[in-house]
């Protein structure tokens, strides 16, 4: 069992954190399986559909602020743009260029662009959707790297809500880690300082989501690392527990999951990706 | 009757959620006396519009604009009797003029998206006392979700319903969607119950968080609860009570109550907390 209680709604005085680190790495060029796109224009897709779902959650009212019931950051590892090169960036654009972790309504507010996108879920409304993450990919994969920007970003922001639902970091990836050791510790060792880091309701949440391009078997909040092909029970192994929050999430919607199940979705298909990133994202408005 | 109520701690009075409405009946007319409370979900879109045009439109008091005319002058609607085509009639009326709202002409793009993908949901409690100048006066109660009516007489609860026990609360709450779709499944679970009624017994009706915590009170220490629950008499006093909120007795949600107290004569004053 994870040592956390994960029981802290989460609110205007006390809101969330969730952080995704998204693979922009040369590999993430690669068709994705009956999409017709590319990977990392799936997950770009998905990404933009998961912040949108956080910003509608928190609108309430016609012509009311949206609620400020989280903090996201989300970076990008491999290409960067704003400084071009291989390295870790905000992968924000437009007006939250470079800006690290931004506050739910900020986020709102300042989409890069909007655009006539097609919603995940088809729902038929006829409005535009907002982007703040764009397809990019090059070079290799930094995680090390990725996984201390996360770690500096959520220890000043646990310090600032002791109280708060502990941190959510979303690893989104489709390839193996490239700079291991990185500052003279291992991606183990990055991922143990990051989950170490935490509020009085649980240390940070690290899960991880593995894109596969081709169809293969997908396999979902395992409990155990057997049967996992490479780099399966590397991630299983530096995956958090899913707390009981997510584990609701998940059996809602019709996933099994069992005792001691980690935060690790392998071989992610494209549309199972979105569901994937609710799950993990969903927590709850009131206590248990 | 009296209504008490105090927004979930960290939230402004103002996006208190729930709704009370009370209509004391009119003999001129045949009406009886109604009350209703209703808890628009945290997760919907203009949850507090939609909890509020439930407990209205129930006892009576709800707006009916003129046909043809969405923005047009309005009328009084006709509270809905308490069988299932007519409460489906009613319910139905209220999605419509819920999506018709004029104020969505001012939304912009997230708003509209919530309203289309989530809409807004609510429970709702709606009773009648009818037969009050006769033999048999009783009360006559409809619901959906955990929102829930408490019949006391003296120290003594003799019945609450829905029948909820405390560990239930809040465990994925049935309620009335805004969504046409859902509105025959929401009219096929609506469940009632009836009680006789004595002068001097407490009606209450209550939202969620304070329904639960009022069933475990009364388990604990029934004089103590309905003692205190009686003698609420200005809101200073409800928010002390609702105060249990802050360490955990009570869950952080809105808290509504709602107290009718069956009386032989008309009271003879208005008492009005500004």
């Amino acid at each position: 069992m994870s040592e956390g209680t994960y029981r802290r709604p989460v609110s205007r005085s006390d809101p969330g954190c969730i952080v995704v680190l998204l693979d922009r790495s040369d590999s993430m060029k690669a068709p994705w399986s009956g999409t017709g796109s590319s990977l990392a224009v799936g997950a770009a897709l998905a990404l933009n559909n998961i912040l949108l779902d956080l910003c509608i959650t928190a609108t309430t009212e016609v012509n009311e602020q949206v609620r400020h019931y989280f903090d996201i950051g989300v970076f990008g590892y491999g290409a960067k743009v704003i400084d071009p090169g291989e390295g870790v960036e905000s992968a924000f654009g437009g007006a939250l260029a470079g800006r690290g972790i931004v506050a739910l309504p900020d986020l709102a507010n300042h989409p890069l662009a909007v655009r006539d996108e097609p919603s995940v879920d088809q729902m038929a409304v006829s409005v535009k959707m907002p982007i703040w993450v764009e397809p990019v990919h090059g070079w290799s994969t930094p995680m090390c790297q990725a996984i201390e920007v996360a770690g500096d970003h959520v220890y000043k922001w646990a310090a600032n809500h002791p109280n708060s639902f502990p941190p959510i970091v979303i690893n989104i990836t489709d390839g193996m880690v490239t700079d291991s050791p990185h500052g003279g510790a291992s991606l183990q060792q990055w991922v143990e300082r990051l989950t170490s880091v935490r509020t009085s309701d649980g240390p940070t949440l690290f899960f991880n989501v593995f894109l596969s391009p081709v169809r293969a078997q997908e396999i979902l909040f395992p409990a155990t690392p057997s049967g996992l092909p490479e780099p399966g029970p590397t991630l299983f192994g530096m995956s958090s527990e899913l707390p009981r929050p997510m584990v609701e999430n998940a059996r809602a919607d019709g996933i099994e999951v069992r005792p001691g199940a980690r935060g690790l979705a392998f071989n992610v298909g494209r549309s199972t990706l979105l569901r994937v990133l609710q799950i993990g994202t969903r927590v709850p408005d009131r206590p248990f | 009757m009296v209504v008490f109520y105090a927004a979930k701690l960290g939230n402004d009075e103002r996006e208190w959620e729930d709704a009370a409405a009370g209509f004391l009946g009119d003999p001129h007319t045949g009406r009886n006396p109604r009350f209703a409370v209703a808890d628009g979900a945290t997760e919907g879109f203009g949850s507090a519009r939609w909890a509020h045009q439930l407990a209205a439109g129930f006892v009576g008091l709800g707006r009916v604009d003129q046909p043809g005319n969405g923005a047009g002058p309005a009328g009084r609607a006709d509270a809905p009797a308490l069988r299932p085509e007519e409460l489906r009639g009613w319910l139905a009326g209220a999605q419509a003029r819920w999506h018709g709202d004029p104020r969505m002409a001012e939304a912009g793009d997230l708003a509209r998206l919530k309203a289309a993908r989530v809409g807004s949901f609510a429970t709702v409690l709606g009773c009648e006392l009818t037969g009050l100048a006769g033999p048999e006066p009783h009360w006559e109660a409809v619901a959906l979700g955990d929102t829930v009516l408490f019949h006391v007489r003296g120290h003594q609860l003799l019945t609450w319903f829905p029948r909820i026990e405390a560990e239930d609360f809040g465990v994925n709450p049935e309620g009335v969607s805004t969504k046409p779709e859902r509105l025959a499944s929401a009219v096929s679970r609506l469940s009632t119950d009836r009680g006789s009624l004595e002068v001097g017994d407490r009606l209450y009706l209550a939202s969620d968080a304070l329904a639960q915590w009022m069933v475990r009170a009364d388990r604990r220490d029934p004089g103590s609860l309905w003692d205190a629950l009686a003698g609420q008499v200005h809101p200073a006093e409800f928010r002390m009570l609702a105060e249990r909120r802050r360490t955990g007795e009570m869950t952080n949600d809105d808290v509504t109550l709602l107290r009718v107290e069956l009386a032989a004569a008309a009271p003879s004053e208005l008492v009005v907390c500004l």
